[in-house]
């Protein structure tokens, strides 16, 4: 494919200013999308054209790579955000820019509007506010609108993910709360990105929290039903599909600005279900299919199983409003200072213990595909902490809003499926760790037990099976064993 | 109970103190024959003789110092400071002397000294101050400021009863503009802060003339719902009380109409960003006479003091913060 | 007091010494007990700031360290001849005041050392103390705020109709503050039973009479309606009658009294102060007119064994070291209490009143 710079169409120079103004080919009652250069991490400035995979004037799919590039820390590809025409190319090959730059322009639409924000108003603050944009829906064919829209030159370099919760406080981030309202937030488990803030500049006021918690609010003291599951996969910043219906792909939006890809081979947007006939993988699909198979290969996988009484865990939960998980996990992060031959990295040869404990969970992307991002350092954290974290995490995985750091550095993987009733699994460990909890259903049994006078009795239990796998090249069955125990045995001891 | 003025309120105190307990003494310039600069003393020569409603010398210091001897001998003085501004010529027998005897030497001095205070009437530099930030600062004085008539008299038979030196800022815009319902007899207020007006989305703290002015401003300000704490008592701060307004408004317009740096205010403002911060929805704000000398000219005086107006404007701006 | 060993002969008329400022009728004040209490408060006073002065070169004693050496019979006089219903505001120089209203010399040490048997527990240092229980009130430093509190005691007095007096001491460099000036006027207006005492030593630190006001205080006291008398303070007898018969004149409602006690700083400011601004001359001039030889001169006349009070004292002193040393410093967690009075306000009480014509009275 040829690389060809500007406007093969001979589009004049000022269109570029004009939303409006179609290039050749496009139908000049539809609007110019920008496509820009990504930020892959948190410490990624700026990017390099590798290739350009499209011409001005090729129509696109949505998700269609249209050029490579490289950046510090990976090589990656960048997506068409919408399906349309591509406008104008405005980047050379080898041409390095700052992270945001207009890379490509591509005319979407049907002269249907595009949503607020064509103006190029992605500041700070709209991004911050912005959180799981709806794009608006614009009819059959037409791209979505929206996020897209946002998707300007002005897109923030910092990814902005705003603070949920007391002790969760974005960096750089424009919005912030004041400490009455993270405790509040924090008191009652409500999500603060999903608050409309009433005050200044759109600042969330205590009123506005306490507001929310009188409805009932989001996640006010209820488990968390949702599964987490699974492997580590290189995300994608994938808008949630507005009506995804059996038709034509339609509003598989762009990423919000500025959220990075991750992974090796960096970011094919998630293609929605299609009706039934053949289609390729999706490129997250492909890559946790990779991903699995080299764990699978490389390590030498053992599962060792436990049961583990979880009646007092189910009975303290309810009164704290938290999930079981979150008791899993902190008995997870206890056990694992007892036994840090498995909190630890094994890549070849070389074998690293870690002293944090970055506890990665698993969480379902619904058909999609999954993630793991982890909580860092989560010895830091108390059973309410965790179980912020993992609310705070799994939304913001669901909404495609996680960060590259988000998902990088865990030391140790928790995946808990059990939701759909399920009470054991062989996990694959997650590379390159050298072990993975799984936390399956807790189901009511009977039970065995015995009393302080040695008198045995049957007893109704709610109990669940922990399954751990681990990589025999790094440590032997027995120490699995008494870890898994380590962790039963915490959690048997809950009494408050 | 009968309704009074704040001055009459005063007065009332002095007498059925006198009364009740013939310790007391009330010396100062001008007290007796003439009644007092303000008339609070008018008509008590006439009942309890010139030695104890004693016309002294000009002579600050000699004021506070010789009510210090005599409160160690057993006498329970109430000296006055004409204005309070005199009250610097008298500063070191009230720091250093009274203040700090009872740490030094563990013996008490049981003395009241009746100051009065602030602007709003062209008194200019020297008839208008608020000086009771200096006596904060000062070890082993306490410091009353009451804003309404039953507060008045209630704090200052609670001063003339306590053991250690009290400064009774009374204010002499209140003096006359101030009504209310009063106890007779003695009775006393606790040295405590008091809601004048409860809320829940922002509270004014303030005390002294600011309270009314407070009131005012935010009486119906864009429907919300605003508490006015009269701080009343600033030694001792009533420090529970205000953070539990903290607690319950989460924001906070202190307003002072002493000069702005190192008021009262200024520690509240420092109480509560150390122990109130996680209950904040918004900075703590405040509202004062900016640092230069109560200035003469109408104009000029109520561009400085805090009035209503400015009041309200800082309450709206938190508000919608 | 306690009395010497050897009982002097009573009654008997006593041999005139020479340089004796004491006519017969003021002699007739005082017996020879009393005398002897005198010379014993004067030796006390010495005994206490010598040592004091040693503990302090050990690094025993904090701050900085005043005495008033040469000056004894200012303090010892005046204080002797005050009721136990009478108030004393004593200065830094007045060390035998506390000691004759009954302050003892351990605690004494103990207050130098910052201890917590001083008698402000380490609240306050060197001579800024004074024991509420024995009518006496600590000084502050800022001088001479203590006339102010002194007058005002006095006022007390007099509203209440009470035969007593209050006095003060205050040095020559101090009549230049306000404070002076404010209560002399005050005393003189309402014409009260208060005693200042001017220990005119003739420095205030480094600055000389000359330097300080252009007419002697004394003389001014007229002018604010206050009777003026000028006194050897190195005669401990003449300080005693002046202060008697100003104490007289006070409890007779005849006013106020300015008494000058002429006399010499012996020693420097404090004991950082070498007072090298001092001519050798004036020294030496004072030196000849010290107030416990004089006294001693005039008991030896008695035939008092002053040898003995001296070595009876001197031991006293010795043992009041030790028994201060033993004690513990404040403990920090006492450094908070007490900045104000919780429970009733107790007024000062009586102190000790050795004077034999208080006894005579019968009202003690």
């Amino acid at each position: 494919m040829s690389s060809s710079r500007i406007d093969a169409g001979g589009m004049p120079a000022d269109a570029n200013e004009s939303p409006g103004r179609m290039p050749g080919g496009a139908d000049p009652s539809a609007t110019l999308v920008d496509i820009t250069m990504p930020q892959m991490g948190v410490s990624v400035a700026e990017g390099t054209i590798v290739a350009w995979r499209v011409e001005s004037g090729d129509r696109v799919e949505a998700d269609q790579t249209v050029c490579d590039i490289s950046t510090d820390k990976i090589e990656t590809e960048v997506p068409a955000p919408s399906a349309g025409i591509i406008a104008e190319i405005l980047v050379d090959v080898e041409q390095t820019v700052e992270v945001g730059t207009v890379l490509a322009r591509m005319a979407v639409g049907d002269g249907a509007t595009v949503a607020a924000g064509a103006s190029g108003g992605a500041g700070g603050s709209t991004a911050a506010g912005a959180g799981p944009t709806a794009p608006e829906a614009t009819g059959p064919g037409a791209a979505a609108a929206g996020p897209k829209a946002t998707l300007t030159a002005a897109a923030a370099p910092t990814p902005t993910a705003p603070p949920s919760t007391a002790g969760a406080r974005g960096n750089g981030d424009a919005r912030r709360y004041s400490p009455v309202v993270q405790r509040i937030a924090a008191e009652h488990g409500i999500d603060l990105s999903t608050v409309t803030g009433t005050g200044r500049g759109g600042r969330v006021r205590k009123q506005d929290v306490l507001a929310v918690v009188e409805d009932g609010g989001s996640g006010a003291p209820q488990p968390l039903e949702e599964p987490p599951l699974h492997i580590e996969s290189p995300y994608r910043p994938d808008p949630p599909a507005p009506a995804a219906t059996a038709a034509a792909p339609a509003a598989s939006g762009a990423a919000p600005p500025g959220t990075p890809r991750v992974g090796a081979a960096g970011a094919a947007p998630a293609v929605p279900a299609q009706p039934a006939g053949g289609h390729d993988l999706s490129r997250m699909r492909r890559q946790i299919g990779e991903h699995m198979k080299r764990s699978l290969e490389v390590a030498a996988t053992c599962t060792t199983w436990a049961e583990a009484d979880m009646t007092q865990v189910e009975r303290v939960r309810r009164a704290r409003g938290v999930t079981a998980l979150a008791y899993v996990a902190r008995a997870t992060v206890d056990a694992l200072r007892e036994y840090p031959a498995l909190n630890a990295w094994l890549d070849g040869e070389q074998y690293t213990r870690h002293a944090d404990v970055n506890l990665g969970i698993a969480v379902s992307l619904g058909e999609e595909g999954l993630i793991v991002p982890v909580i860092q350092r989560a010895q830091e954290l108390s059973v309410e902490g965790l179980a912020a974290r993992v609310r705070d995490l799994a939304g913001r995985a669901r909404s495609r809003q996680l960060t590259a750091d988000d998902v990088a550095g865990g030391t140790f993987t928790i995946t808990a499926p059990g939701q759909f009733g399920s009470i054991m699994a062989t996990p694959v460990i997650n590379q390159p760790q050298v072990g993975i909890l799984d936390f399956e259903a807790v189901v009511k049994r009977p039970v065995v037990v015995t009393d302080a006078d040695g008198n045995d009795a049957i007893a109704i239990r709610s109990m669940t099976i922990l399954g751990l796998s681990w990589d025999h090249r790094a440590l032997d069955g027995a120490l699995a064993a008494q870890f898994l125990s380590a962790v039963r045995q915490r959690l048997e001891a809950i009494t408050d | 109970m009968a309704t009074m003025t704040y001055l009459q309120a005063i007065s009332s105190a002095l007498r059925d103190e006198m009364r009740a307990d013939e310790r007391v003494m009330v010396m100062g310039e001008d007290i007796g024959v003439f009644g007092g600069a303000f008339k609070v003393t008018d008509g008590m020569i006439e009942e309890f003789g010139p030695d104890r409603v004693m016309d002294t010398p000009l002579a600050e210091s000699a004021i506070i110092g010789c009510a210090i001897g005599a409160a160690v001998v057993g006498l329970r003085p109430v000296c006055e400071m004409q204005f309070s501004d005199f009250v610097s010529c008298g500063f070191d027998q009230l720091v250093n002397v009274a203040g700090k005897m009872h740490y030094r030497q563990g013996l008490a001095v049981p003395i009241t000294v009746r100051l009065p205070s602030g602007g709003g009437f062209s008194g200019g530099p020297f008839h208008s101050q608020n000086p009771e930030a200096w006596f904060m600062h000062a070890p082993g004085i306490k410091v009353v400021a009451p804003s309404t008539a039953e507060d008045a008299k209630g704090l200052l038979h609670h001063a003339m009863h306590d053991p250690n030196p009290v400064c009774f800022m009374e204010h002499k815009h209140l003096y006359r503009r101030v009504k209310g319902d009063v106890r007779e007899g003695v009775y006393e207020t606790p040295f405590t802060a008091r809601i004048a007006r409860p809320g829940s989305d922002l509270v004014v703290m303030t005390y002294g003339a600011m309270v009314d002015v407070a009131l005012q401003a935010t009486e119906d300000l864009d429907g919300a719902s605003v508490e006015v704490l009269d701080l009343r008592s600033l030694v001792p701060l009533d420090e529970d009380a205000i953070l539990d307004s903290v607690a319950r408004c989460s924001k906070v317009v202190i307003v002072d109409e002493a000069n702005m740096t190192c008021a009262a205010g200024a520690q509240v403002a420092a109480l509560i960003a150390e122990k109130g911060f996680e209950d904040l929805d918004g900075p703590v704000t405040r509202v004062a006479s900016p640092d230069v000398p109560i200035p003469f000219s109408p104009p000029l005086e109520q561009a400085v003091l805090p009035g209503v107006d400015r009041v309200k404007e800082a309450c709206r701006e938190l508000l919608a913060y | 007091m306690a009395m010497a060993d050897t009982a002097p002969p009573t009654g008997t008329a006593p041999a005139k010494a020479p340089q004796v400022t004491t006519s017969e009728e003021d002699a007739a004040h005082l017996t020879t007990e009393d005398r002897i209490a005198l010379l014993r408060a004067m030796l006390q006073m010495r005994g206490i700031e010598e040592r004091a002065m040693s503990l302090y070169r050990q690094g025993k004693v904090p701050g900085s360290f005043y005495d008033g050496y040469g000056q004894e019979a200012v303090s010892a006089g005046a204080a002797f001849a005050m009721a136990a219903e009478d108030r004393l505001c004593i200065l830094h120089r007045d060390l035998a005041a506390h000691i004759i209203r009954g302050v003892t010399p351990s605690r004494i040490f103990s207050q130098y050392m910052g201890r917590a048997a001083g008698v402000t527990r380490g609240r306050d240092g060197n001579v800024h103390f004074g024991d509420k229980d024995l009518g006496c009130v600590g000084m502050v430093s800022m001088l001479p705020d203590m006339m102010l509190v002194a007058t005002g005691m006095a006022m007390a007095f007099k509203l209440r109709g009470e035969p007593r007096c209050a006095l003060t001491w205050f040095g020559d460099g101090s009549t230049s503050r306000g404070d002076f000036h404010e209560a002399m006027n005050w005393a003189g207006v309402q014409k009260l039973p208060v005693v200042f005492v001017l220990e005119n030593n003739q420095y205030a630190y480094s600055t000389p009479l000359d330097k300080q006001f252009a007419v002697d205080p004394v003389k001014r006291a007229e002018a604010y309606g206050c009777e003026g008398v000028s006194v050897d303070g190195n005669d401990v007898e003449a300080m005693f009658e002046a202060t008697r018969a100003a104490r007289e004149r006070a409890v007779s409602g005849e006013g106020p009294t300015l008494i000058e006690a002429v006399t010499m700083r012996m020693h420097g400011h404090a004991a950082h102060d070498d007072m090298k601004y001092v001519p050798a001359e004036q020294v030496q001039e004072w030196k000849e007119r010290d107030p416990i030889d004089r006294q001693e001169k005039r008991l030896t006349a008695l035939g008092v064994d002053v040898d003995a009070l001296r070595a009876e004292v001197s031991a006293e002193l010795d043992a009041a070291v030790s028994e201060a040393l033993t004690g513990p410093m404040p403990s920090p967690d006492e450094a908070l209490e007490g900045v104000f009075c919780t429970g009733e306000a107790t007024p000062l009480g009586d102190g000790h009143a050795p004077w034999s014509g208080f006894a005579q009275r019968g009202e003690r």
